[in-house]
């Protein structure tokens, strides 16, 4: 009887013991149609778009089955480095282009080189060229683009009339003063919501654009330029300050970003620093889109702010050529036409024709056509450790608790302890 | 030797039921110990080994040996580590001055026999059955600068110019949060001095009074040491919660404005999960470690002398 009891528990331990074991794996289906697909979980119009192409893709080939695991945005990152160099992984995995994000899944070995298929598919015809500038940076073909995202000042018409500003600003002396004019009205001049911190991170990086220069940005954002040694460091700091101080919206670091876009649907904010896909969020808040007007942030490079988000496929996935025909599909015009909106107001595909239902996306179409280059959220240059750094200096430097003057200094210090 | 082995065997004889019977609880016990194990003390001994480490979390990326540098830059260069350790430390001093008193104030309040009494038991709990996260989103409307209550109570009565950015900014944001806190850790406090006040025995009680003791003489003679037990279960929870809180800072501020609100527990997730530094996150979360068992074995070797005396 004992020894029965004890077999039994004996039992039940292994038992539990082979379920742990089991949870320890992820990703890479062991059926060799089924293709594994990690993102970071989606709003539900992106939720829904996804699913949808799925199913057309499975339901166009017989067999095959397609797993989409989602996590939040720190799950997803820890999760991809986990597997990285592994058989663990997933198949595709989504990730945003940016040399701190997906140019370290790119160092570390994980992104799959696709020259043979843009080859095979014809892939360089069929994406813009500003969406191909973020595949092609790190040399080879790594990823294949899904969406890229442009970022500039959306303005109620209105209340800029109210203001008495008759044109949009084309300089950086022109937003100033129209921000000014916009304060005098009774009027609060741009939202914010700090508690994000790359909501506000949005506005230090066009500074640092706008006060340094291209050359001289990039250097910083992206090589090996002193923080400390840079006089038009200050400046942008010393500028975001005075933009803190005399134009937020009140109480902007204790809010998040909805939060604090309720203050532009509502007609109370005229400004709002957001990229393409606020196109939609402006409408489904109740907002006519012939009532708001959207201009690049007037840097004086003429590069536009921005940044792209790619479908990788996992250099230890034994799927690669499945994983690139979903992937053909995906961003296919029939594929495009399925996701339609969701992610961005433009479609990476060149062929795929602006949705002009929301006369915001014309808009975006026609500030791409003129930019001349782009610049990237420091949030995706710069390592994870490193951008929470950025963030604490920035809005150190918003509270009053580092001047502006040291505050390059101490970011290099901390770059230069890594 | 005769003698002896006569005494080992008969110790034998004497341990053997207890041996017996431990044979027999061993299969049940080992599902909990292996999951405990697994769960609980292997990542707790691990974030110590890799505190000793660096390593970014790439799993193809050996974690490199690295002895104390990770104490040092968190000690020396660290720009936000000693304000997690400071903001720690004042939440618990404070939580054990308020809360823990506000819930001993409303037991005492809430035992007396009282109309309404089962509803205001209920009342003050229910913030406590609210998973933090859910107290922090609505605490952060609460104090939404432009919609939220405060603000707008404040300039309902005329005391406009009393209202602020209670989340965003540093100086208030963490005393916001921790005012949070007390409306949710009062309750259950609160349900333990009253389980306590159920064991405080009335005779004594009684007799103190017919003694002559007044009412603050039979509370601080008859009731507090009676209460002994209860308020070192109390005192330990209260240190434990509020070393470990981090929902409710995330919720509301997510450690901001400018790291102002920092905690060590936030800290330590923060350099692991988000800037992918497991061996500084490690070594936050060994400091944490040390900082709990520091505060809570004294106290609790030193109540449990009291309860042998």
């Amino acid at each position: 009887m004992h020894t029965k009891r004890i077999l039994g528990a004996v039992g039940l331990a292994a038992t539990a013991v082979t379920v742990l074991a089991g949870c320890s794996g992820a990703g890479g289906g062991s059926d060799s149609d089924e293709l594994v697909i990690w993102m970071p979980t989606q709003e539900d119009t992106q939720g829904t778009a996804i699913n949808a192409l799925i199913d057309e893709f499975e339901k166009q080939n017989d067999g095959v089955t397609i797993k989409l695991e989602q996590r939040s945005v720190d799950e997803h990152k820890t999760a991809l480095r986990q597997v990285a160099g592994t058989d663990a992984g997933p198949d595709i995995y989504w990730y945003w282009e940016g040399s701190g994000l997906g140019g370290e899944l790119v160092d570390a070995g994980m992104s799959l080189d696709l020259t043979d298929y843009y080859d095979e598919y014809g892939w360089e015809d069929r994406f813009t060229a500003a969406s191909m500038s973020g595949i092609t940076q790190y040399g080879g073909f790594n990823g294949v683009p899904w969406s890229q995202q442009g970022e500039g000042i959306y303005y109620n018409k209105k209340l800029f009339d109210q203001a008495g500003i008759t044109t949009p600003p084309t300089t950086y002396d022109e937003l100033a003063e129209a921000a000014q004019k916009l304060k005098d009205a009774g009027i609060t001049p741009i939202e914010f919501g700090g508690t994000v911190n790359w909501d506000v991170m949005r506005l230090l990086d066009s500074l640092i654009e706008t006060e340094c220069g291209a050359d001289v940005a990039d250097e910083l954002n992206m090589g090996d330029g002193d923080w400390g040694a840079e006089e038009c460091v200050t400046a942008a700091f010393s500028e975001l300050k005075k933009w803190g101080d005399e134009y937020f919206n009140e109480g902007y670091l204790g809010i998040n970003n909805d939060d604090a876009a309720q203050l532009f649907f509502s007609g109370e904010a005229a400004m709002s620093l957001e990229g393409t896909w606020y196109n939609a969020q402006v409408v489904d808040n109740g907002m006519n889109p012939d009532d708001i007007g959207i201009v690049v942030f007037p840097t004086g490079t003429g590069r536009l702010y921005g940044f792209g988000e790619a479908f990788y496929i996992n250099a230890a996935s034994g799927k690669a050529d499945l994983a690139a025909q979903f992937l053909d599909f995906g961003t296919s015009t029939e594929g495009q036409e399925i996701v339609g909106s969701a992610w961005a107001a433009l479609s990476v595909n060149k062929d795929v024709a602006v949705d002009d239902s929301n006369p915001l996306n014309g808009i975006w179409a026609d500030l791409f056509g003129q930019a001349d280059g782009g610049y990237t959220n420091n949030d995706q240059n710069f390592s994870t450790a490193e951008t929470t750094e950025y963030w604490r200096i920035q809005n150190s430097v918003l509270t009053g608790a580092i001047d502006p003057a040291d505050a390059g200094a101490e970011f290099q210090r901390f770059r230069d302890s890594q | 030797m005769a003698t002896v082995a006569l005494v080992t065997e008969g110790r034998a004889k004497r341990r053997t039921p207890k041996h017996h019977r431990l044979t027999l609880a061993l299969p049940y016990l080992i599902p909990a110990v292996v999951l405990y194990g697994w769960f609980l003390l292997y990542p707790m001994l691990d974030a110590v080994r890799l505190s000793f480490f660096e390593w970014s979390g790439f799993r193809i990326q050996e974690p490199v040996w690295v002895g104390f540098d990770n104490y040092v830059r968190l000690f020396t260069q660290d720009a936000v580590f000693w304000t997690a350790f400071g903001n720690s430390v004042v939440w618990v001093i404070l939580s054990l001055i308020l809360p823990t008193g506000i819930a001993l104030i409303l037991a005492l309040g809430l035992n007396r026999k009282m109309v309404g009494r089962n509803l205001m038991r209920a009342v003050f709990y229910i913030p406590a059955v609210f998973a933090s996260i859910t107290v922090a989103a609505m605490w952060r409307w609460i104090y939404n600068p432009t919609l939220g209550f405060v603000n707008q109570f404040l300039e309902a009565v005329g005391l406009g110019a009393w209202t602020q950015s209670w989340l965003g900014d540093p100086q208030f944001a963490l005393g916001s949060i921790f005012i949070a806190n007390i409306w949710q850790a009062v309750g259950f406090s609160m349900v333990l001095f009253l389980a306590g006040l159920q064991t405080v025995p009335v005779e004594l009680i009684e007799a103190a009074k017919l003694d002559g003791a007044n009412a603050w003489q039979r509370f601080r003679a008859v009731t507090v040491p009676a209460l002994r037990p209860t308020t070192i279960v109390v005192i330990i929870l209260t240190i434990i919660n509020s070393l470990k809180v981090f929902d409710l800072v995330v919720g509301m501020t997510g450690g901001g404005p400018a790291q102002s609100t920092q905690v060590l527990a936030l800290w330590s997730y923060t350099q692991s999960f988000t800037n992918h530094q497991f061996g500084m996150g490690g070594a936050v979360a060994t400091v944490l470690l040390i900082v709990t068992l520091a505060l809570v074995i004294p106290y609790m070797a030193w109540s449990m002398k009291g309860e042998d005396r």
